[in-house]
């Protein structure tokens, strides 16, 4: 009997209903102080006087810090921009100026006002275009002296540009049929996870130890360790249970001050963010500008395209943002065939809170962007929207903008599936007024990075692995782990255990990001079980006086093949090997392999190209009250390559979770920021999808092989948010005759277009 | 001030301010940490209790307004180590668990529309959960896991 394919419940799943499961949120060590911060007001300022003398005699204090604490500086993987603390220079409304730690929060609350702080005002730089502007005020004026993972464009408030340029882009325009431009707009979006970021640390043996509800562990323990001007193993991070992260939860935040404050203190501290720091001060997606030139043949045969991508770093690299710079060139040439292609990405540095990564991280409003582009050309030549992106779609054996040969293309038979569900001709055959309907098809990236995982065979016979992977609720670590463990060992699924992510017990991990988590941990763990099943096979022949290519593991059994009742067990097999061989246990590892790329092609790119990619197609039916300009979406249907399908509901759920978040981002979502200050600082401004918002998905998940992930698996939960705003877009614009260039799609731009719509056809007289 | 009230079941005393929260006075100083503090402006729903049997909002109801009254929290929907309820049962089942933290909220608003409801339907439960914010599942399969539980239990209790 086998585990993988089949919808098994996950393994955390009875804490989680019963609320017995301790989240970050809930955490807490014995008498653990309280902690407040004092953050900017202003979004650009020169410090003139920090003073927290007086704030530290208040009783009940225990500890203040402030950037004197934390020498160090860092930044998310690539540009170390960043400090704990505002050190001289403030540079965005809410940026941490001091913390302190107390017994009581009234406590706290007296000593934050009793800080004193004095600032001369600077010029704030808000917008994308006036920063990038010559005479624009030089928001980071060091940072040429900053230090990075990698060469790349940069200089002023340009924090970092990643491009990619292939082919004969002069000569395409030139002979093309038809040049076609645009410009769209896209806003701030955020996690909004419904557990608040929180961190409990304590100090001991010279160490930090801090409690933290983080997909990355390892990163969190890194950015720690150079913030404070430590060694990372100085730093011990442990993940409870985790409410929410969507990419919210991969930096570190909180960490840096509960730890500082937890070592001046001498005791541990516990911070949990308010709903409104929350919103304020913790990374959203970046607001972009993505404009579009491309050049098409008659049929409508790309023949290059040129593309900038303006997207708002905030005032730091702390987020993802930089990191994830060339992802939006891939994103733009990854799905069709681009022969000639310049691709500009420029991260830009304002006087905002810094923006990071969530779910799709750079990708969303490039897929959103050439996706209405394409329509404006289909309708420019005349040619069917579907039949357009057939023409142009990669297919198996061709090459992305980055010369990546995409062997196991499989976007044309992701669109005949969805077309299969919801044919083309019939849904645009019946078309009514105010309805509109669109399809998508999309290529998306595995995030690569690296795992150790560790597996023990238990005297009991049951199976432990050890890893840093954190189960942020998809069930990779819940599931589709212990699932391809436990097929491998032929156990069943309940004796497979995960011990909770520690860097101290496990090897290195590259977070829950990019819909690594089953792909890239799960193969290590699979790495580490096979070696544990070569142990047991030579352990249990010993026992069964039989050769290991005769036995199998079933049901924690060991038996002879076609030898009924000739078994051992587990952990009968455990306790042998005990004293013979000792006891069972194996590392296991995982990197995704190389792919052969064009590297002279790009400059600036950490993310170069697309591991184990996959394919999609996404199919909307919008309606439109014209009374009101709401948009209802009537009908979704998603077609997904999942590589091999682990956990098919667990899937299904990714999908679903992953559309309603990308409904968000096209009708709701939207986090105002106005003369520096986050403006939407709650959940009642700040419109989330209910579930009335969310139609039922149809789904269609395709099983189309990577060759190196574990058992032909690839990622699953980041793509389906993508193409969302995509399709839902060119469905509305489909539906009004005007398509609307910024996201997201007001009920009042739709009403300003229906009525322009109006006017342009009324007669004139 | 001082106040009694019944909290699952049984009678509890507390001797805090008036207007702290409920979902303070839970978590804080009764110990029961399965509400959840999303939002802390009744938004969210992820500290979704039943108060005589009627979903509410714990963040915003100041604790001394339950005096004489009962509380229902998801602690309260199975035994501590006995079977789940048919809600519990059918989250899981139905798969309508991710990150979990929406979880005890939903799980009471749903409870309390299966005792109250005869006729569940998708669009009923969709109505009823206009509270509740999960930011994961895209709530298909928590709507389902309540189809699901009014068929194992009836829903018509």
């Amino acid at each position: 009997m086998t585990v993988v394919g089949t919808s098994v419940r996950r393994a955390d799943g009875d804490a989680k209903v019963r609320g017995t499961a301790v989240y970050g949120m809930d955490y807490t060590e014995p008498c653990a102080l309280v902690v407040r911060v004092l953050r900017s007001s202003v979004p650009a300022a020169r410090i003139t006087r920090l003073d927290t003398s007086r704030a530290e005699k208040i009783p009940g204090v225990r500890a203040v810090a402030t950037a004197a604490d934390t020498p160090g500086l860092s930044g998310m993987l690539v540009l170390k921009d960043q400090t704990v603390f505002a050190r001289d220079e403030i540079r965005y409304v809410g940026e941490p100026i001091a913390a302190v730690a107390a017994d009581t929060i009234e406590q706290a609350d007296a000593a934050i006002a009793a800080i004193e702080l004095e600032v001369d005002p600077l010029e704030p730089v808000y917008d994308l275009e006036a920063s990038l502007a010559d005479d624009a005020r030089v928001i980071h004026p060091d940072w040429e002296s900053y230090e990075t993972f990698l060469d790349g464009p940069r200089g002023g408030n340009l924090a970092w540009e990643a491009r990619v340029e292939r082919g004969d882009v002069e000569a395409a325009f030139a002979s093309a049929h038809l040049v076609v431009e645009d410009e769209y707009r896209t806003p701030r979006q955020h996690q909004c996870s419904i557990e608040p970021h929180a961190a409990v640390a304590r100090y001991e043996q010279g160490r930090y130890i801090v409690h933290t509800p983080t997909q990355f562990p390892f990163l969190v323990r890194g950015r720690v360790a150079e913030l404070l001007g430590v060694r990372p193993s100085d730093v011990r991070v442990v993940v409870p249970a985790i409410g929410g992260g969507f990419g919210g939860k991969l930096d570190a935040m909180l960490e840096p001050m509960a730890c500082v404050l937890a070592r001046k203190a001498g005791r541990p501290v516990r911070v949990v963010n308010s709903r409104a720091e929350e919103q304020a001060t913790c990374g959203p997606r970046e607001n972009a500008i993505v404009r579009l030139r491309t050049a098409v043949a008659k049929d409508g045969t790309i023949l290059a395209q040129e593309g900038v991508i303006l997207c708002d770093n905030g005032a730091n690299s702390s987020g993802e943002t930089v990191a994830c710079a060339n992802l939006a060139p891939l994103a733009l040439g990854g799905t069709y065939r681009i022969p000639s292609a310049r691709y500009v990405s420029k991260v830009v540095y304002t006087n905002t809170v810094p923006t990071a990564a969530f779910r799709g991280v750079n990708g969303n409003y490039c897929v959103f962007a050439q996706e209405m582009h394409l329509d404006h050309i289909a309708r420019e030549l005349g040619i069917d929207r579907r039949e357009l992106r057939l023409r142009n779609v990669l297919k198996a054996g061709e090459q992305m903008v980055n010369g990546q040969q995409l062997d196991d293309a499989f976007l044309e038979q992701a669109l005949a599936k969805a077309d299969e569900i919801a044919p083309w001709e019939e849904l645009t055959a019946a078309r009514r007024p105010l309805r509109g309907v669109a399809v998508v098809p999309m290529t998306w990236i595995t995030n690569p990075g690296p795992s150790g995982a560790t597996v023990k065979l238990g005297e009991d016979g049951t199976v432990t692995v050890t890893c840093a992977a954190a189960e942020i609720g998809t069930g990779g670590v819940a599931t589709g782990i212990r699932q391809i463990v436990a097929d491998e060992l032929g156990v069943p699924f309940e004796d497979v255990l995960v011990t909770p992510a520690d860097t101290d017990a496990a090897g290195y991990d590259h977070g829950a990001q990019g819909s690594r988590t089953t792909f890239g941990t799960g193969s290590a763990a699979l790495d580490a079980a096979a070696q544990v099943r070569e142990q047991v096979l030579d352990v249990a022949g010993g026992m069964l006086e039989a050769s290991p290519e005769d036995l199998e593991l079933v049901d924690g059994h060991v038996g002879v093949v076609g030898v009924p009742g000739r078994r051992v067990s587990l952990a009968a097999v455990a306790a042998t090997a005990m004293w013979s061989s000792g006891p069972i246990s194996a590392a296991g590892k995982f990197v995704a392999p190389p792919v052969p790329f064009d590297a002279g092609c790009m400059v600036g790119a950490a993310l170069t190209h697309f591991s184990a990619a996959s394919y999609h197609a996404h199919l909307a039916e919008v309606e439109i009250d014209p009374d009101t300009g709401r948009v209802r979406v009537t009908r979704y249907v998603v077609v997904q390559d999942v590589g091999r399908a682990i956990n098919p509901q667990m899937i299904e759920g990714q999908i679903q979770g992953g559309v309603a978040q990308g409904i968000g981002y096209a009708l709701y979502e939207n986090l105002r920021i106005s003369d520096g200050v986050v403006v939407d600082s709650g959940l009642e401004t700040y419109r989330l999808p209910t579930a009335l918002d969310v139609p039922p998905i149809e789904i269609a998940i395709l099983e189309n092989p990577c060759s190196y992930g574990p058992l032909g698996a690839k990622g699953v939960a980041e793509p389906s948010i993508i193409p969302v705003a995509a399709v839902i877009g060119c469905a509305v614009a489909d539906a009004i005759g005007t398509p609307l260039q910024s996201l997201p799609l007001t009920p009042f731009d739709v009403l300003a277009a229906l009525r322009h719509r109006d006017q342009e056809i009324s007669p004139r007289d | 001030m001082s106040y009694a009230f019944t909290l699952n079941g049984r009678g509890v005393d507390v001797d805090v301010p008036g207007l702290t929260p409920l979902l303070e006075v839970l978590r804080e100083h009764l110990g029961l940490t399965g509400a959840k503090p999303g939002c802390g402006e009744g938004r969210c729903g992820a500290c979704t209790v039943l108060l005589d049997d009627q979903p509410v909002v714990s963040c915003l109801l100041p604790g001394s307004a339950v005096e004489g009254r009962s509380v229902r929290t998801v602690e309260s929907l199975a035994g501590a180590d006995g079977p789940l309820s048919p809600v519990q049962d059918a989250l899981l089942d139905a798969g309508g668990v991710q990150c979990g933290a929406c979880i005890p909220g939903m799980a009471m608003t749903l409870t309390a529309v299966l005792e109250q409801s005869r006729d569940l339907s998708e669009e009923t439960v969709r109505q009823s959960l206009t509270g509740n914010i999960c930011r994961c599942t895209g709530y298909q399969k928590i709507v389902d896991a309540a189809l699901r539980a009014a068929g194992t239990d009836g829903g018509h209790r």
